[in-house]
């Protein structure tokens, strides 16, 4: 639960451009009080992180007021605090966006391509916003799930061991040109599965539903369903092997008297 | 199949278009769901909705206009890896990373050639997004991984080392043992060899038996080498560590001490019974023989 504190938090330090605002009650009318906070805000973009019984993590995008809205299921979560990822970048600065191809292959992923490039992607000559390009942000889709990792470039001797490598690049701030440039991962990283597109803001008619979701609370109760059956398929099993044994009975075995006193 | 579901509404004869066809059949087909659980859903994509049009229109709502600078947007399109294995951890991440970095080269080449600055330069120092009592953590335990994996390695030298060395040890032991047999022969030998050749000039010598002093008497008498033994007061039984050499000093201080201010002996034994003392009856109450006190002991 706490880390998807810091995952918001985290998405707030990569986002000059971002305003952070207080939580906000999940009640049915969360789409108006949102819109009107984000007006409030002079916002263009919603990014809404909605914790659900502690366990899942539901990710708003929506464009306000009246733009298209996406609702996706959060897995995967690695933030930028744990110790792993060791890479740093400048705060503010410009990043640089990758896309695989199959983000234009089908026109939901496209929608979903320019939204997060609108998101994402800060404004240039933002107020806040620092020179230099030093980080790339990475969009990938993998298995219907869009995979965001964030790396930042970094120059390296070359070393022998990888931990050698890892400890350099830790040091070493990027002194050379592009050939020698590589990449540490700075995170967070977390991966989106897309449940609906709505065509507006926190609602309104559905453009499209991912035909492959199924809600984590479905999962659990399958699971559990699958756990309940242990017991019936155990007395299944044994009547099953009783009506066999009567119906091919067994030869009598020829050594049963051997040891018989 | 069906009858008509609300998707065929929507589907064109396009072959682009045929993904959401071909997923829909393919779960009538088998009954079972595409995702790697188990799950014997009823056929979800019957309900999902494909609104391609509406999809397309708002994405041209909300689309910049086509005449806006890359810089602004900055997305680089690559090539994807079409046979990846989401459950390979490595592979995918291999995957993002050659992503990425081919990214950056990308954008390196439009914006060199636009003259923007790229690279941070090394003196620039600014706030970084993560702390640095963050990074220092971070280097912490790259150190420490460091450290680990160079006594593992330490230790395993030090094994293959220690079996070199006694490989080399038993080695030098035999060759020791040899030479002392080869020592013996040759004196035996010479001996023999000056009985036979006759005593000649030397009449008055004893027969160079060497019985006194030496090595022990000639091997006759014990070894004087002093055995150690438990001194009386030692109460840990001859077991304890004793000092060696370099501790005289502060030993003899410890004991000069003790015979100037203490009174006399180690510390336990003054309340070591003897002889003296078992019947020495000073301590306990003469007779009071009181009912009272009697009744307590009871």
């Amino acid at each position: 639960m706490s880390r998807y504190r810091h995952l918001m938090l985290n998405v707030v330090s990569l986002l000059p451009h971002c305003k952070k605002d207080n939580k906000v009650e999940s009640t049915s009318s969360k789409g108006a009080t949102l819109n009107e906070l984000v007006e409030l805000r002079n916002c263009s973009y919603c990014m809404f992180f909605e914790c659900r019984k502690q366990k899942d993590l539901y990710l708003w995008m929506a464009k306000c007021p009246n733009g298209p809205s996406v609702k996706f299921l959060v897995n995967a979560v690695h933030t930028m605090e744990e110790l792993k990822l060791t890479g740093n970048h400048l705060k503010g600065s410009r990043p640089i966006l990758t896309f695989t191809t199959n983000f234009n292959k089908d026109p939901h992923w496209m929608l979903l391509k320019e939204m997060i490039t609108q998101i994402f992607e800060t404004p240039k000559d933002h107020r806040k916003s620092k020179p230099f390009h030093d980080h790339v942000f990475a969009f990938a889709i993998v298995d219907d799930h869009i995979w965001f990792h964030v790396m930042v470039l970094v120059l390296f001797p070359a070393f022998d061991s990888v931990l050698d490598i890892k400890w350099s690049k830790f040091q070493i701030v990027n002194q050379g040109g592009i050939e020698e440039t590589t990449l540490v991962e700075v995170g967070p990283r977390f991966c989106l599965n897309p449940i609906k597109i709505f065509g507006g803001s926190f609602g309104g008619p559905t453009l499209y539903e991912n035909p492959f979701y199924i809600s984590p609370n479905q999962i659990r109760a399958l699971e559990k369903k699958k756990k309940a059956g242990k017991y019936a398929t155990k007395v299944k099993a044994k009547t099953r092997r009783k009506m066999h044994e009567l119906e091919n009975p067994l030869e009598p075995d020829e050594f049963a008297d051997l040891w018989r006193e | 199949m069906g009858g008509i579901r609300r998707e065929d509404l929507f589907l064109g004869k396009e072959d682009f278009m045929g993904r959401n066809d071909d997923e829909s059949e393919s779960e009538l087909g088998s009954g079972s769901d595409s995702e790697s659980e188990e799950v014997p859903s009823s056929e979800p994509s019957k309900r999902a909705i494909y609104n391609r049009e509406g999809i397309l229109e708002k994405l041209e709502d909300i689309s910049w206009p086509e005449n806006v600078d890359w810089i602004h947007k900055l997305a680089v399109d690559l090539e994807e890896d079409k046979d990846l294995d989401v459950n390979d951890d490595i592979v995918r991440e291999l995957a993002f990373y050659t992503q990425a970095l081919e990214g950056t080269r990308q954008a390196y080449a439009k914006l060199h050639s636009q003259g923007v600055a790229f690279f941070r330069p090394p003196d620039y120092y600014a706030e970084m997004v993560k702390t640095d009592s963050h990074m220092l953590k971070v280097k912490g335990r790259l150190l420490e991984q460091k450290k680990k994996i160079e006594e593992a390695e330490e230790r395993k030298k030090a094994r293959e080392s220690k079996k070199m060395a006694k490989e080399v040890q038993a080695v030098k032991l035999k060759e020791r043992a040899k030479q002392k047999k080869e020592d013996i022969e040759s004196v035996k030998k010479w001996r023999k060899q000056r009985q036979r050749s006759g005593f000649g000039a030397d009449k008055g010598e004893d027969l160079g038996f060497n019985f006194d002093g030496g090595g022990g008497g000639g091997g006759f008498e014990r070894s004087k080498k002093k055995r150690p033994g438990v001194a009386p007061g030692d109460r840990s039984g001859g077991s304890a560590k004793r000092n060696v050499g370099g501790k005289e000093k502060a030993n003899r201080k410890r004991e000069r001490r003790d015979s100037k201010f203490g009174y006399g002996g180690r510390k336990g034994l003054k309340k070591q019974n003897n002889a003296a003392t078992t019947d020495d009856l000073r301590g306990f109450n003469k007779g009071d023989f009181s009912s009272k006190k009697r009744k307590k002991n009871l």
